[in-house]
């Protein structure tokens, strides 16, 4: 091998540094299949994508020409921009905070000592169910559930919690909480399914440890379970964060942004740019505002990681 | 007045219990009402007072899917997608999260936000350019074209996802094995990968769900009907005028069957003190 | 070797091995752009389309194989998608240079892709071929050349449950406004159904034409004048207003403002409305759905006291032709032969529309008596829609129905939408 030849008569502080130079070349040569990939298939769309918002407009023109930062400007400046914002922002923050919660509860319970293994494997089924399917099938399912005719209201109506059924998904003050219900049903299981792989990882003799000082079981999920959990809880968090931030076709397909402009989220709005309106120049630029976006909190997720190492 | 220990957990496990069956109809209510509507003739899903089980009762929904050879190549489709690309994402996320969680490096930051935020682009914005490339690449119609794809979306959070699991194994387990004369390639096969299988295995069973039931790609990048997969063939339910709302809730059901299978039988790696010990 | 450079060599290894899948699947095969030509001199064109699942199974197949018979030399390769993602796929295929040589169309995509210069200009292709054009019923425009021919055309007429309309002692289906509101009304009073229907999801937006619109055009009004947008003369206006009342009486099914075309449907179907303005295409699929259920269908009432000729709405299956297309003769020959008379009316008996050529007559025999009723609603008046051709069609009735949802929720006065709405459409023409 190359890598062996022997070169006897090397100073000792040669050898060191061709070590080191040897060892930085190692990182790179397992990161080589991800970045030839990524590189190739991301990032060259990306950019294409890039390109195209400073275009008039392109795809639907021969002869596209610089537009410079107008495309920016204008999807900047529109007002249904700032709607699309403030209904993603909390779109976005409560399905993952609810995600989270959920997570970490389901998981917890799924975890404990207190139950025998069949009813857990039982539970296990049932918790990730909603995770099964994809997204145009829950899309149709919970417009049936959710139809003013449909299986909820009658529950509720007949239990009387209400008077008279809802109009769930059409009207503008609940559309928002319901689509957020809705993605926070589907989403769930895989922060679930995550920690509760993380909690495996947390070694049983720290609880016994906290078990002897006296801690209760909140003191221990509270000093133990979370600390230990948290390198996955923000990892999964931040993924979670930029998913859902994007999320479409739920939407699309349940509201399609309304009723009004109740739903609108920056991807419904990016969509009609493009396929709505044929303005694939504003959809890029707006693409390309998201992704600003992102990389903020991606700077913010790696710093952090940097920090904890 | 002290309760007795043992009464304090019967009581603690009651309380475990109704948490997790009120959990559960919050979970499983809805698929339990898509088993329900794939059993009904299509009237009958939209029956106000809406029943669980109606006079019309029948296998049908099943039947025409699995005798319809087309919608069946559509899961052959699926499956072949959904194992290669996990298998090669989980390949190429192990060595890359290897190298993220293990060594310092130029540009690691740097690449580090490239790979968390690249996912951010709205997809949507990507289908035109995107589609381009795989046409030059003359991957249109293939199944690598769909693997490759998908392993972009899958890739990003199965690194993370790896690299933040090898974070929490103590770094002398590797070590031990580089001063033993083991190379990077030993210190990850025999001993990172065997500790890491819980998380190997919630990532696998990730990247199976998402190049399962991805659909606007799988639309995108194939054209025709021998190359399609499951969630097309749903769509393809939903027509201009009317929806076979039964078909889409049976196709859904039997779409969901042989995932479970696969959760379950990975799901002894899940189960209590079977890696806890292992890591220490 | 040390056990170092072993497992360094397994890695070079390893990575060499991924590194070429992702290279071998970059030049693996795939067949890209439309149809080709074998040495034999037969030509494959492709045909994509949302159509083979909508109709009888095989029998669009059987068709085609029909073509191939007539027309040795050319073979066809039916590509089938789901139609909500049709739209997206001609735009990215055009991008791409892969669309399929013939491609079905609907009405309000073309002036967007005639403008992207995706499909062909068919008028060149009917000269070259010296295609008497007489026989089409209609043709679709855009600065005055064809793009797309509708094949089949199905319409909307209005259809009324018997039953719950004679529970509620209405002997016949109502004809103008008047009427149709006091229907309405009394159906809603019976309890457990609504008078009306009006699916107005943002996602599909074709509410806007088929039943909003339609109320316009069966009245006679346009919304356009000297083909720009005229929202805000008085006819309109009146129209908007009447379903504002109708809004506003309470005679409408809940859910409107996410309901699409499918879910109306299903709440006629299943008797939980008097009425609703549908495509024709349906009448089987509400009698596999519901058998028992009682129903007429008649024209969509006009303003009070109208004589003249009614625009009965309509929606078609379009077709054309990519721009970038190898073999446009031989793709213009497949259309020219599904746009032949006996083909047309075969696959419009099949589809239970009406057809695209003039002189093709669907056979009625052991179809439903329904059908030759609508047949003649729409003989004795005119196809009209008038979004067909208009650039971003869909986009129009997409702003058209969030300024509606505004109104009918009562946050602006009639007068104030359809300000807005105009202003809005202004800017696209």
């Amino acid at each position: 091998m190359v890598l062996l030849t022997p070169k006897t008569l090397d100073a000792p502080a040669e050898v060191a540094a061709r070590a080191k130079k040897k060892r930085n070349l190692v990182p790179f040569a397992f990161l080589s299949p991800t970045i030839i990939l990524l590189v190739i298939l991301m990032l060259i769309p990306i950019v294409m994508v890039i390109g195209y918002s400073l275009m008039d407009n392109v795809i639907m023109k021969t002869n596209p020409v610089f537009a410079g930062f107008n495309n920016y400007v204008e999807v900047l400046g529109s007002e249904i921009f700032r709607t699309a914002v403030l209904n993603t922002t909390f779109f976005t923050t409560v399905s993952v905070g609810a995600h989270l919660v959920l997570g970490l509860v389901f998981s917890t319970l799924l975890n404990s000592r207190l139950l025998n293994g069949a009813t857990k494997a039982l539970f296990r089924v049932i918790y990730v169910l909603p995770w099964l399917f994809t997204v145009a099938i829950i899309a149709i399912l919970w417009r049936l559930l959710l139809n003013p005719n449909g299986v909820i209201n009658y529950v509720l109506v007949t239990l009387g919690i209400t008077e008279t059924g809802a109009e769930w998904l059409s009207s503008p003050g609940t559309a928002l909480f319901a689509v957020t219900f809705i993605n926070i049903w589907a989403g769930y299981p895989f922060f679930m399914v995550s920690l509760l792989a993380g909690l495996q990882g947390i070694p049983r003799d720290l609880y016994e440890a906290a078990r002897v000082d006296g801690a209760n079981g909140l003191q221990q999920f509270v000093n133990i379970t979370l600390p230990q959990l948290r390198p996955i809880i923000v990892s999964m968090a931040v993924l979670d964060l930029i998913w859902t931030s994007q999320q479409f076709a739920l939407i699309w397909m349940t509201t399609g942004g309304g009723p009004i402009n109740a739903t609108e989220m920056l991807s419904t709005m990016t969509y009609k740019m493009a396929f709505s309106n044929y303005q694939f120049s504003l959809a890029s630029a707006s693409a390309v505002i998201i992704l600003v976006m992102s990389m903020v909190l991606a700077y913010f997720y790696v710093r952090h990681q940097k920090a904890r190492d | 007045m002290s309760k007795t220990k043992k009464q304090r957990e019967a009581l603690e496990r009651t309380g475990v219990l109704l948490a997790l069956i009120g959990g559960a109809v919050f979970a499983g209510f809805p698929v339990l009402w898509m088993l329900a509507s794939s059993f009904k003739s299509n009237t009958e899903i939209f029956e106000a007072p809406p029943r669980f089980i109606t006079e019309g009762f029948s296998f049908a929904a099943y039947a025409s899917i699995l005798s319809d050879p087309t919608k069946m190549r559509f899961f052959i489709n699926s499956y072949v997608v959904a194992l290669a690309v996990t298998g090669l994402t989980l390949v190429v996320a192990l060595f890359a999260a290897y190298a993220f969680s293990r060594f310092d490096f130029p540009f690691k930051r740097t690449i580090n936000i490239v790979i968390v935020s690249v996912q951010a682009v709205p997809p949507i914005t990507l289908l035109v350019p995107y589609f381009g490339l795989v046409v030059f690449l003359r991957m249109f119609n293939t199944y690598q074209g769909l693997i490759l794809t998908y392993m972009v979306f899958t890739l990003p959070y199965a690194i993370i996802m790896l690299t933040g699991y090898f974070n929490t194994l103590p770094r002398e387990l590797d070590e031990a094995v580089r001063v033993d004369g083991g190379g990077p390639m030993t210190a990850l096969w025999r001993i990172l990968v065997p500790v890491s299988v819980p998380g190997i295995v919630s990532v696998g069973i990730y990247t199976f769900m998402i190049a399962w039931n991805e659909y606007l790609f799988a639309l995108t990048l194939t054209k025709t009907q021998d190359m399609r997969t499951v969630p097309i063939g749903i769509q393809l339910l939903m027509g201009q005028h009317s929806y076979q709302w039964n078909e889409m809730m049976a196709i859904s059901i039997l779409g969901c069957i042989p995932i479970l299978i696969l959760y379950i039988f990975f799901q002894r790696y899940f189960m209590s003190g079977m890696t806890a010990g292992a890591v220490k | 070797m040390s056990k170092d450079a072993l497992s360094r060599r397994g890695l070079l290894a390893a990575v060499a091995g991924v590194a070429a899948v992702t290279m071998v699947a970059g030049c693996g095969g795939g067949s890209t752009g439309g149809g080709n030509a074998s040495p034999g001199g037969e030509v494959t064109i492709e045909f994509a389309q949302w159509w083979e699942p909508e109709l009888p199974a095989g029998s669009l197949r059987q068709m085609m194989d029909q073509f191939e018979q007539e027309n040795p030399g050319i073979k066809v390769k039916l590509l089938s998608g789901p139609y909500a993602s049709t739209k997206e796929q001609v735009v990215a295929g055009a991008a791409a240079g892969t669309m399929s040589d013939v491609v079905g169309l609907d009405g309000a995509w073309i002036s967007d892709f005639a403008k992207q210069g995706s499909i062909a200009d068919l008028g060149k292709l009917m000269a070259d071929a010296g295609y008497d054009k007489t026989q089409l019923s209609s043709e679709v425009k855009v600065n005055d050349a064809t793009y797309m021919i509708p094949v089949l055309n199905f319409v909307y007429p209005m259809f009324s449950n018997t039953d719950l309309l004679q529970k509620a002692g209405i002997a016949k289906a109502p004809s103008n406004r008047t009427e149709f509101t006091a229907a309405a009304k009394a159906v809603s009073n019976l309890g457990n159904a609504k008078g009306w229907v009006l699916p107005l999801s943002l996602e599909a937006p074709n509410g806007v034409q088929n039943d909003v619109m339609s109320w316009a055009w069966a009245s006679g009004q346009s919304m356009l004048k000297d083909g720009k947008p005229d929202l805000t003369n008085q006819d309109i206006k009146g129209t908007v207003e009447y379903v504002k009342s109708l809004w506003d009486d309470g005679v409408i099914a809940p859910g409107s403002f996410t309901m699409k075309e499918q879910d109306k449907v299903e709440e006629f179907t299943n008797g939980r409305v008097g009425m609703m303005i549908d495509s024709l295409a349906h009448i089987n699929t509400i009698r596999e759905k519901n058998p028992n259920l009682k129903f007429q269908v008649s024209s969509v009432p006009s303003v009070d006291g109208f004589a003249g000729k009614r625009g009965i709405p309509f929606a078609s299956w379009g077709i054309g032709v990519s721009e970038n297309s190898a073999h446009k003769a031989e793709a213009w020959k497949l259309i020219q032969f599904l746009m032949s008379e006996k083909a047309n009316a075969k696959l419009s008996t099949q589809a239970n529309a009406f057809p695209g050529n003039s002189k093709a007559t669907p056979d009625f025999s052991g179809k439903d008596a329904l059908f030759k009723e609508a047949f003649d609603i729409y003989k004795s008046g005119y196809p009209a829609n008038e979004f067909v051709g208009l650039p971003v069609a869909e986009q129009l009735m997409r702003t058209f129905d969030e300024q509606f949802q505004k109104t009918l929720s009562g946050s602006q006065p009639v007068d104030q939408m359809l300000e807005n709405t105009q202003n809005a459409w202004i800017k696209q023409f």
